[in-house]
């Protein structure tokens, strides 16, 4: 492989990267005005996804695809252990991390033009996206780690990028501090997996034979293989907000800017469910040899005990964060709460291992980048325009603002997974997969529907307070400056520079675009999920057939 | 006749007629005052849907029998060599048959009168965009279940129909009342859907293993596909009686059938229309419809049938007993639903399907009309209490006159609707009785309900319409007749009501109750038993079900007539009994404390678990190991090492479950 094939294949990557730059340039140069760097980093954003879907064999743009489509979705040539790998579910991913930060990069660039960092926002953005794209090709545990590295710290930084709000400090700093412990547990858990094989690549480590014969070295019991995957599952979960290793990630959406929380929750998060398809997935299908366990229990194979594991973690982390949502009184802690369940069903597609559920789980994250980003950004319009941190601030705005609540109640909506919205065909190829894996499979469908049935309630609660409480009885807030077309009109004192007003009632028309985007992509896939599914579905096949 | 059968391509235009007045309404909102805020609208879409609804009907009765499966595929999984084999389809379909035409005229001619009677009715209302909005998807999603070719089409449109229920029932939403009655009918109900989920469950499972192509077909089962009849396939029998238990679950939460009866009285705290069409005439009927379904196309065991009886006929008497105490005229009235639909659920029990079809028939009819009729009063006196009512008949002479007609064919005297269907069920439940002894109890509990049915409709008669005047003075004097917008949809009803039951001795009109033995729908022989090929042979049986009616009004009226109003009995078992039934035998009581204590503290102790027990268990580590000051814990953040405490227990949690729990469970369950 010459260094010009291998930069091809990071040819989306290397543009994000050179975008980030470009953003600091800029920044540097003083054209700091947030319509210029948002402009890089969307239109950025836009080419990096125009060559990830030429590479996926999307036909209109074919003709641009850098990587040859006959090196995706093959298995690598026999004896060599690459550090990354193109799989077509993983170019799907890659298209899904772009989308999540498409949407927050366009819709901040409504946020008042001479903010304070915006540079800094937007070039934390994208390198953290350029660090999803390397997750979602690797091939080896060191580059999957290191690549969850690149998106972890511009994430930290993110959090407290706005140096302002003391409540966006210390949520950076435990996100931090829990983020580097569990960073620690998973290189710690690499290193067993390396002592135990003698390589990280993850094509060797997925095989059942090197289950077998590496690590257990003539039939005995793979401790180190056991200990080692067992340090990853708690590394990792942290990164999808499993319970218990959930906890940083509510006080972190809650305090964390409106439009980071977005990218958090919609974007970086998903990161975590796809290096657990990478890492477990090849165990849950391929250990299949049996040892005796401690205690005489088995003779038992890693595979199902694995599946076991993951069953309990998908249930526990599901109903956890239902439960908890329901006692929620602040939207951003509601919604992250939600967050955190709807991992829980995410997780059952890596459990049960077969190409519906993977199909299911994937679908699920797509809907949920659209989904919980298009939330935590209707969120922050709404701060915008003066409504406070609270649901009960929520009341009336139904009558006030139709549109922006038509869509938010779209959302939720589509969370709870009623039909015609994609929530709903996520979580029914899901289901359905579950049942049909039949065994205890299909009580993780019933633990699903029922916190499904669970969930309507919370965000009904929201849907209740947005139209039938009246307005009323909600306290003014004072608009923060710039927010709508009165305040800023008002607060613009002679040695202020008056900010433009916003477009479109104080939303701007960037948030709004977004805003309508997502409602749009929410119903259009909800009725019509054929296109996106049929791919998806047999790009799930292959990465089962892979086995990565 | 291709006319006829081409006309079942169309079918889906039925429910989507209303949907276009939902999405008009909804989108235009008070800008349609001038249309009545929409309600001319509603009621032109509504017309639209039942002129189509009544020429499919029509082609049906002319076909006859003709089963027409239109289908679309919403979306697919395509098959994989780990799971789905043969792929997997979600269907969204239409079948015009039989009995999907016969519910066809129920839904829309009842969802087209009630839309007119809103009309005049509603008024005086705001927020009627809302409502003829809601109402109009109601009769979508009514009409989606009537339709749905499968099951789980069936179960979306079922939940569709909950969910604008909660909404309607909840329309004076500010009354603190309404809105408590609205969530209990949605609790409630959600209870039986889980139920009736984990039925379709079941049969999923059941049918996936046993024949894997057939997840590639469709969902679930199609009416009209014997193939998917699992009776005499090797279908474990338990499973089957299971998944017709959990069946049972959902219909008796929709229908409202003992011990799930509770929310129905309270949702008449709803606009009267509503209870008219919603919980009188369709969605309560769709329990029965799906029991119907459940024993036409999938089957129930005996150990099922016996279950169905057994609900079916003590809910009967049970909500009928209830009914005889109550002074609020809705309240009687949806007592008297609850009891109906209990003999509905009997006869399907018993293994007459197309019985308990006919009397859902013609009870739409009656009681629609009965609540139109109690609607017209209340408009017209502003009160729903029967104590203060009186002499209304003088000054409301259309409404009497509907209200009567109404109370025969409820109490089921020839030759009103309410005679044909409800003997027919006697007499059906009657035959089965020499092999099924087990039935006995459950007869005669739905025997002794029609002299209660008699004596309480009636007393609400004599109550509300007879004597000389209202007992609260000045009542009569102002009521008035209601405007025509109102009495034509009584009128309409109260025809129903006198020939819906002599409509049957028709023959195209029968075709709907008699369908064909030899269609492919029916491999099994149905014991039909509706008119006209129920012979009457029980000349006694229905002599005494008749007397024992008679014998109800003689009561009611010696009771409550001529403006008698009967003095309570002093005794202390009487009055004990008295507040029994008005208390409703203090079930809803014990749901009060169950759902209080019981769910109400397993949120409380899920909280309290994560907030002291888990902090501080984990501060309490921190403070044993450590012995960390006040000032310490200050100045660490303190929060940040409880999150790495819950992280490493976490991992330890992890560690014990791979290494101990998983192996153990695999080894149990028999993975490995």
């Amino acid at each position: 492989m010459s260094l010009v094939t291998t930069l091809l294949d990071f040819l989306p990557e290397i543009l994000l990267l050179a975008g980030a730059l470009l953003v600091f340039l800029v920044d540097a140069l003083g054209l700091r005005r947030i319509e210029v760097v948002g402009s890089i980093a969307v239109v950025t954003i836009l080419l990096a996804l125009l060559f990830v879907f030429a590479d996926l064999g999307f036909a209109p743009v074919a003709f641009l695809a850098a990587i040859p489509p006959g090196q995706i979705d093959v298995f690598p040539p026999a004896g060599s252990t690459p550090l990354y790998w193109f799989t077509s579910l993983g170019l799907f991913f890659q298209t899904f991390f772009l989308l999540a930060a498409f949407l927050v990069a366009l819709a901040s660039m409504s946020r008042p033009s001479r903010e304070r960092g915006a540079a800094v926002f937007y070039g934390l953005i994208l390198l953290a996206t350029l660090g999803m794209m390397l997750v979602a090709v690797a091939s080896d545990l060191i580059f999957l780690l290191i690549a969850i590295e690149v998106v972890s710290i511009p994430s930290y930084l993110l959090v407290a990028y706005t140096r302002r709000d003391t409540r966006s400090m210390e949520a950076a700093m435990k996100f931090f501090i829990v983020g580097a412990l569990s960073t620690v547990l998973s290189f710690f858990g690499a290193s067993f997996l390396y002592g135990a094989y003698g390589t990280t690549n993850l094509f060797v480590l997925a095989s059942g034979s090197a289950i077998a014969n590496g690590a257990a070295g003539g039939g005995g019991f793979p401790l180190l293989v056991v200990i080692g995957y067992s340090l990853l599952i708690a590394g990792l979960a942290f990164k999808i907000t499993l319970v218990p290793f959930h906890a940083w990630a509510v006080d972190v959406y809650d305090g964390a800017p409106d439009d980071v929380s977005a990218f958090l929750a919609g974007g970086t998060k998903k990161i975590g469910l796809f290096a657990f398809f990478l890492v477990f997935l090849g165990p849950v299908l391929f250990a299949k040899v049996a040892f005796q366990w401690f205690g005489g229990i088995g003779p038992v194979s890693f595979g199902p005990v694995l599946q076991v594991l993951l069953s309990i973690l998908a249930v526990v982390t599901m109903s956890v964060g239902n439960v908890l949502a329901l006692m929620q009184k602040s939207m951003k802690r509601m919604l992250a709460y939600s967050s955190i369940s709807q991992a829980g069903y995410m997780l059952i597609g890596v459990a049960i291992g077969t190409a519906p559920a993977l199909t299911g789980a994937s679908l699920q994250v797509f809907a949920h980048v659209f989904m919980k980003s298009g939330a935590f950004l209707v969120v922050a319009a709404a701060a915008g325009l003066g409504v406070g941190p609270l649901i009960a601030d929520w009341r009336g705005l139904g009558q006030k603002r139709p549109w922006l609540s038509a869509a938010f109640a779209l959302m939720l909506l589509s969370l709870a997974g009623m039909p015609l919205t994609v929530g709903f065909v996520s979580k029914f190829v899901l289901f359905s997969a579950a049942i049909e894996a039949q065994g205890y499979f299909v009580w993780l469908a019933v633990a699903g529907l029922l916190n499904s049935a669970l969930s309507v309630f919370y965000y009904g609660r929201v849907l209740k307070v947005i139209y039938f409480d009246s307005p009323a009885a909600a306290p003014a807030v004072p608009a923060p400056e710039g927010a709508s077309p009165a305040a800023s009109g008002a607060a613009a004192g002679p040695d202020h520079t008056p900010t433009a007003p916003l477009a479109l009632g104080g939303l701007g028309y960037a948030r709004a675009a977004t805003i309508a985007i997502v409602a749009i992509v929410i119903v259009v896939l909800g009725i019509y999920p054929g296109p996106l599914l049929q791919p998806l579905a047999a790009a799930a096949q292959h990465f089962i057939r892979l086995g990565l | 006749m291709n006319f006829w059968v081409s006309l079942d391509q169309w079918a889906f235009l039925v429910p989507l007629l209303p949907a276009l007045a939902f999405v008009i309404i909804g989108a235009l909102g008070e800008r349609l005052s001038k249309l009545e805020h929409g309600g001319w609208l509603a009621v032109l879409f509504s017309a639209g849907s039942m002129v189509l609804g009544f020429l499919i009907a029509i082609g049906e009765m002319l076909g006859p029998g003709t089963y027409v499966d239109v289908r679309y595929t919403w979306f697919s999984i395509p098959p994989s060599s780990t799971g789905f084999r043969d792929g997997f389809s979600l269907v969204m379909g239409t079948l015009v048959d039989p009995i999907s035409a016969l519910m066809l005229i129920v839904v829309t001619l009842v969802g087209f009168v009630v839309m007119l009677y809103s009309i005049g009715y509603m008024h005086r209302d705001t927020g009627l965009p809302r409502y003829y909005a809601i109402l109009s998807l109601f009769l979508t999603a009514m009409l989606g279940v009537v339709l749905a070719d499968n099951l789980l089409m069936f179960f979306l449109f079922w939940e569709l129909v909950g969910v604008c229920s909660y909404f309607l029932i909840g329309f004076y939403y500010a009354k603190p009342s309404a809105a408590s009655a609205a969530k209990e009918a949605f609790i409630v109900t959600r209870v039986g859907d889980v139920l009736f989920l984990a039925g379709i469950f079941i049969y999923f499972a059941m049918y996936a293993s046993a024949d894997p192509s057939w997840a590639a077909s469709g969902f679930l089962f199609t009416k009209g596909n014997a193939a998917f009849l699992p009776l005499g396939q090797g279908v474990n029998p338990t499973l089957l009686t299971i998944a017709g238990i959990f069946l049972l679950a959902g219909a008796a939460g929709k229908s409202a059938q003992f011990p799930l009866d509770a929310w129905l009285p309270d949702a008449m705290e709803g606009p009267t229309t509503v209870s008219a069409l919603i919980h009188a005439a369709t969605m309560v009927a769709a329990g029965v419809y799906l029991l119907v379904i459940g024993s036409l196309f999938l089957g129930f065991t005996s150990t099922d049938q016996l279950a169905i009886v057994a609900v079916g006929g003590f809910t009967t008497i049970w909500a009928a007993s209830m009914a005889c105490v109550h002074t609020d005229i809705k309240r009687v009235i949806a007592y008297s639903t609850v009891s109906q639909l209990g003999y509905m659920v009997l006869a399907v029990g018993a293994g007459f399907a197309m019985v308990g079809l006919f009397h859902l028939y013609t009870h739409a009819m009656f009681k629609a009309l009965l609540f139109l009729a109690a609607g017209s009063v209340i408009h017209a006196v502003t009160t729903q209490d029967l104590f203060k009512m009186g002499g209304l008949r003088k000054k409301m002479r259309y409404t009497a006159f509907a209200f009567l007609a109404g109370a025969f064919a409820l109490s089921g005297i020839p030759p009103f609707g309410g005679f044909w269907s409800k003997d027919d069920i006697l007499s059906s439940v009657y035959s089965q009785l020499g092999t099924h002894p087990e039935y006995w109890p459950f007869y005669l509990m739905a025997l002794a309900t029609v002299f209660l049915t008699a004596y309480y409709i009636f007393r609400v008669y004599f109550l509300a319409f007879e004597g000389p005047s209202s007992r609260e003075p000045g009542l009569s004097e102002h009521a008035h007749e209601s405007p025509w917008v109102m009495r034509v949809p009584m009128l309409v009803l109260a025809g129903m009501a006198i020939v819906a039951g002599l409509l049957v001795f028709i023959p195209p009109f029968a075709t709907l109750f008699n369908p064909t033995l030899t269609s492919p729908a029916f491999p099994v022989a149905l014991p039909l038993n509706v008119p006209p090929s129920y012979p009457l042979v029980d000349i006694e049986l229905s002599a005494l079900s008749v007397a024992l009616a008679v014998g109800g009004i003689l009561v009611a009226w010696w009771l409550w007539g001529n403006g008698r109003l009967a003095s309570m009995p002093r005794s202390a078992p009487a009055r004990w009994m008295r507040e029994t039934l008005l208390q409703r035998y203090y079930v809803k009581a014990a749901y009060d404390w169950i759902g209080g204590v019981g769910v109400y503290s397993i949120a409380r102790a899920s909280d309290f678990v994560d907030r002291f027990v888990i902090d501080g268990t984990v501060r309490g580590f921190e403070r044993s190991f450590a012995g960390i000051s006040q000032r310490m814990r200050k100045i660490q953040t303190g929060v940040v090492s409880d999150y790495a405490a819950y992280v490493i227990t976490g991992l330890i949690a992890v560690f014990v479950i791979v290494l101990f729990v998983a192996p153990w469970l695999v080894s149990r369950l028999g993975g490995g």
